[in-house]
Parts: structure tokens; sequence; C-alpha cells
């Protein structure tokens, strides 16, 4: 370590630079993790809140609510502590000034789907719903009346709720009734009991239903099965993966060409009987100390460049996440010191000092 | 007391009609506190001599014995413990760190030896080398000479038995040339060590005790008191 810092200390341009370059690289890392997390909440976050352990779907529905379509009495037929049951549908709000593509869950109060309000009341009376209050930032506000795209009813907010959005849209919760009342129109009653899912509660995921026509997905899997999620979230990771290795070469191809430089100097060291060992353990140090200052760097950065993003870029620090991505991040970057080890080994001392 | 014999050593390179037999059947004995010169042209063997005494090279026969110690039964890693242990380094102003500080040049072997001298003993070194004010410079404030003290401020630490000095004035002019030997003569008196002085040089050989001369891999007898004439004489030229 002695020897690692001391070159650092004289050498400071020189690895200002490479720390700067570990400092962007983890930088990106930690941002396109931000930005996975915040993409996938905005895909999972109203699920998230229903706390639950699956959901049950028609079995030809192909694990999407949205396709998925079954009658209330079906409820008859699950086994579980907890169900509630959900309609599901895709619509254009507006407010007369903006418009926005929402995903309507209709749901029973009393219920665990029903979410805790955080701005105004409970939905109690036909066409009154809750939204997301992500929507505050598109203009809606309490006491609006949204028309919808594909339905004569209006809707009027009387509540906000936090974290409530599925599949990236913001979600407007309300009752089972006013959802058959959007979604069929003048068919409603005769549909009244036409819902999407059932969700449950429940210790075991096994024997849910016996029912054939039903299938329990674990909400995981449900969450992975929504349109685009997976595809998503693969790309993201795939660029954090192959950053991963790019610092790793950096630093490898960095730290060769300083030690091929150095290979006299080390050469005469090894004739004064200063072992491979020591010099290659400072390599590592060296490495690991720019590795360290340089991800440290690039994490500060990505919290504090964070909190000045506009919100309607989705990006969310989860700093578990963060500091195990750093840690990886020094780990790959050390590793590149390998070749550079390697280097350092076959020096022949007999060769530095000219016999 | 012999600190190194050298007992029937030779070294060849390539095999068949290839081979060079870069040192020839060798002995050599050399006691503490003698200050050795071996002489002769590029090429004669005399950085082999001096890689094999140093550890670095195995002989191709023969035994190399530094305080009791048969180097050529050794492994490389105990060699190096030798060279750590025993062995201090003189060469051309390539042996120091080029980001270290003079005072850290130090502390790194005191790092690596686990630091067997005093601070009063490192104070004393500081002070008969006359580099106790350079400590905080680096190599590239320092000049030629001044840095060839620092090189032998670092071989004599932590007490060697051995100096082995490769061509130490080839970058020097006369003067600093004669103050480096000055300087190696007094530190071998000093401290008893055996100090190997490899040149072709002979303006230094005056200040040696014995001198060898080496021609085509052949290690001539030593000559003693010598003087400068008797050196030319030997040489044939007078």
């Amino acid at each position: 370590m002695f020897l690692a810092w001391q070159e650092i200390k004289k050498n400071k341009l020189r690895f200002t630079l490479i720390t700067g370059i570990l400092m962007l690289v983890s930088y990106l890392v930690f941002f396109l993790s931000g930005l996975a997390t915040g993409l996938a909440n905005l895909n999972r976050e109203a699920v998230d809140k229903w706390n639950a352990t699956a959901i049950i779907l028609t079995e030809e529905s192909d694990k999407s609510l949205y396709q998925s379509f079954m009658s209330i009495d079906q409820l008859n037929d699950i086994k579980a502590d907890e169900t509630a049951v959900i309609g599901q549908l895709n619509v254009i709000a507006s407010n007369g000034d903006s418009k926005q593509n929402i995903s309507l869950f209709g749901i029973n109060r009393e219920e665990f789907l029903m979410p805790d309000v955080t701005e105004g009341r409970d939905f109690k009376k036909a066409n009154e719903v809750i939204a997301d209050d992500s929507l505050k930032e598109e203009g809606f506000k309490l006491g609006d009346e949204l028309s919808l795209s594909s339905s004569d009813q209006l809707l009027k907010i009387v509540g906000f709720t936090d974290q409530a959005r599925f599949n990236a849209a913001p979600v407007l919760y309300t009752n089972l009734a006013t959802f058959h009342q959007v979604k069929f129109g003048d068919a409603a009653k005769q549909n009244k009991d036409q819902i999407n899912g059932i969700v449950v509660q429940n210790d075991s995921l096994s024997n849910l239903t016996q029912n054939d026509e039903l299938t329990s997905i674990e909400i995981e899997t449900f969450i992975q099965n929504l349109p685009g999620y997976t595809e998503q979230k693969l790309t993201l990771n795939f660029m954090i993966y192959f950053l991963f290795g790019i610092s790793s070469i950096i630093v490898a191809i960095f730290l060769y060409v300083l030690t091929v430089q150095k290979i006299s100097m080390f050469g005469v060291m090894k004739a004064q009987g200063i072992s491979s060992y020591y010099l290659s353990w400072s390599v590592v140090a060296q490495t690991f100390i720019l590795a360290s200052i340089g991800t440290a760097l690039g994490f500060a950065f990505a919290l504090v460049s964070g909190a000045f993003l506009p919100a309607a870029v989705p990006v969310s620090f989860d700093v578990t996440v963060m500091v195990l991505y750093g840690f990886i991040l020094m780990a790959v970057a050390t590793a590149g010191a390998f070749f550079s080890v390697l280097t350092i080994v076959r020096i022949d001392p007999l060769k530095a000092i000219g016999g | 007391m012999a600190v190194l014999e050298l007992h029937q050593v030779k070294k060849s390179f390539g095999s068949g009609h290839k081979k060079v037999e870069a040192l020839k059947e060798t002995d050599f004995l050399a006691n503490r506190g003698e200050l050795i010169a071996i002489i002769g042209p590029s090429g004669s063997g005399k950085s082999t001599f001096l890689t094999i005494v140093g550890g670095l090279l195995s002989p191709t026969s023969g035994d190399v014995i530094i305080n009791g110690e048969n180097l050529t039964t050794l492994n490389e890693k105990a060699r190096s413990q030798i060279r750590l242990r025993e062995i201090g380094f003189v060469l051309q102003a390539s042996n120091l760190i080029p980001f270290l500080s003079v005072a850290n040049q130090l502390k790194l072997l005191d790092k690596v030896k686990k630091g067997n001298m005093s601070k009063v003993e490192r104070n004393q070194l500081y002070e008969d080398l006359g580099i106790a004010d350079l400590l905080m410079k680096y190599p590239s404030d320092l000049s030629g000479g001044e840095r060839q003290r620092v090189a032998i401020a670092k071989a004599l630490y932590s007490n060697p038995s051995i100096i082995l000095a490769d061509e130490p004035t080839a970058s020097l002019d006369s003067d600093r040339a004669y103050e480096v030997m000055e300087l190696l003569k007094k530190v071998t008196k000093q401290k008893k060590t055996t100090t190997i002085v490899v040149t072709h040089d002979i303006r230094l050989v005056d200040y040696c005790d014995k001198v060898y001369k080496m021609t085509d891999g052949v290690l001539s007898t030593a000559l003693e008191n010598h003087t400068r004439v008797q050196h030319m004489a030997y040489e044939g030229k007078i």
C-alpha cells in the first residue's frame, strides 16, 4: 500500500485521469441502475402496493391481466386467506387541459387492494376515483372531472395516493360498478360480474384453485410478464454488465501500460530482493485505491445529479443495489490488475540491471 | 574471514557449437572489509560474475557461498531473501524509484526488510553519506553524485555483508566519480562490508584493496596493494 499510495501522490495528474475515467464509468453504472429501478417501479409499483402473494387469471390470458376475463363468482373457487377482485382497463383521461394514458382499476373498497389516500378522501359514490399522485405533475388536481377516450362516463378525482403506476401508466382506482360503466357502457348491468383477476394474500402458493380454467401466478412472475418489463430490464442490465467489463478492461489497459513503463524499475527492485508478491500487491492495492475513489465519486455524482433531474426522468436510486454495483465495480476493476501482476511476476531482474 | 566464496564456478549460455562460456572455471574469495574491483572491457564476463555473486543468475556448475550459505542449492525465493538480507546493490542512477522521495526510498526498504536499523543508525547513515539534507527531495531533483550517494545509502540500509556495485560511476564526471569511490571505500572500512565494484574505468582502482581483471570469462589472480602504475603494467601498457 505504501508504494502504491506514494506513486499516486507523486503522479497526481496521471492517476487523476484514470480515476476520472473510473468515476465516469461508475457514474454511468449508477445512473443506469437508477434508471432501471425507476423504469421498473414505473411498471410495478401499483402491484407492489398490493403486497400480495399471487394473482389468479384465466388460463388462456397468458398471464396478462388485461386479457383475463372471469366472473366474480369464480371467487368461490379460490382458497386463500385474503382475496380481492380487480378489473383493469387502459384508457385515456382528460381534464380538459391535459390528456394522459391511465390504467383504471375497479376494486372493492373493503378489500386489501384499496390504496391509502395521501390527499383528499376515499371514493364513496359512483364515478369517484382516487388517482396516482404523479398525475398532479401533469396538471390534474382534486375535483377535476375526467372525460375518457372510450366512454361517456365522467370521473371525478376525490383523492390521491402515492406510488401507484401500473405498466408505466398512472392508476385511477374506482369501485367495480363505475369500472363496469366505463368498460361496458350500456351493457354494464349484463356484465356486472365481469372482472379481470383475483389477487390473493396467502401463506402458500399451492392449491389456490382447483378450477382448470384459472391459473395462479406468483406476483413476481406476473410482474416479469408485464408487457415490455423484462425486455426493458434485461436491456438496461446488459448495459450495466457491459460497463463492468469495460471498467475492468480500461483499468487493465492503463495499469498494463504503466507497469510496462516501470519494468526496469521493478526489475531493479526485484534484484534488490523485493519480492514479486510485494510489487504485485502494490499494483493491486493501487488499483483498489483508484477504483474506490472513482466509484465513490461516481456514487456521489449520481446521487447529486439525480436530485436535480426533472420528475419526468424515471430515475430512482436504490442505495442497496448501488452499493452492490459499487463493490462489483471495485472488484472487476481490481481484477483488471491481473495482467500487470502477471507482467511483474515475469520480470527478470537480471535484464533490468543489464546482466 | 571469508564472506563470499566461489568454487569452480562456470557459466555458459547456449549449447553445441553455439555454446558460449561467459565465465570460465572461477575461484574467488572476498573477506570482510575489502573493497575489490573487477575490471575488464564490455562483454568480458564482469556482469555475469556480478549477477552470479548476487544470486540473480545460477551458475552452470560450481558453488557460490555467502556467509556459509550455498546460493546454488537455494530456490529463487530463498535467494531473494538472501539478496534482501545480505546484499546491497549499487547500480547506475536507475536504481532509485522516481516517485519516492529519498526518505521514502529508504522507508520502503525498512518496510520490506522489516526494519532492522534503529533511528540512531539511520541518522548516522544519512550523516555519513551526506544525504541528511536531501531526504525530502525526489531523484529528479538530485545531481548524479547525490543520486549515487542515495543509492549507496539504499545498498547499506540494514547492514548487508556484501555490496555489489555495477558501474557505479558510469554517469558521473571525474570529481563525482572519485567522490563516490571515496564513499564506497569509507563505508567498506567503517562497516566492514565486502564491496565488489565492477567497472571498466581504471581511474577507480586506486581506491580498491584488490583488483581482478576479467578477460573472455577468465578472472585473473588478484593484484594486491597495487598502484595505478602497477595496474598499467598489468595491462601491459608500460
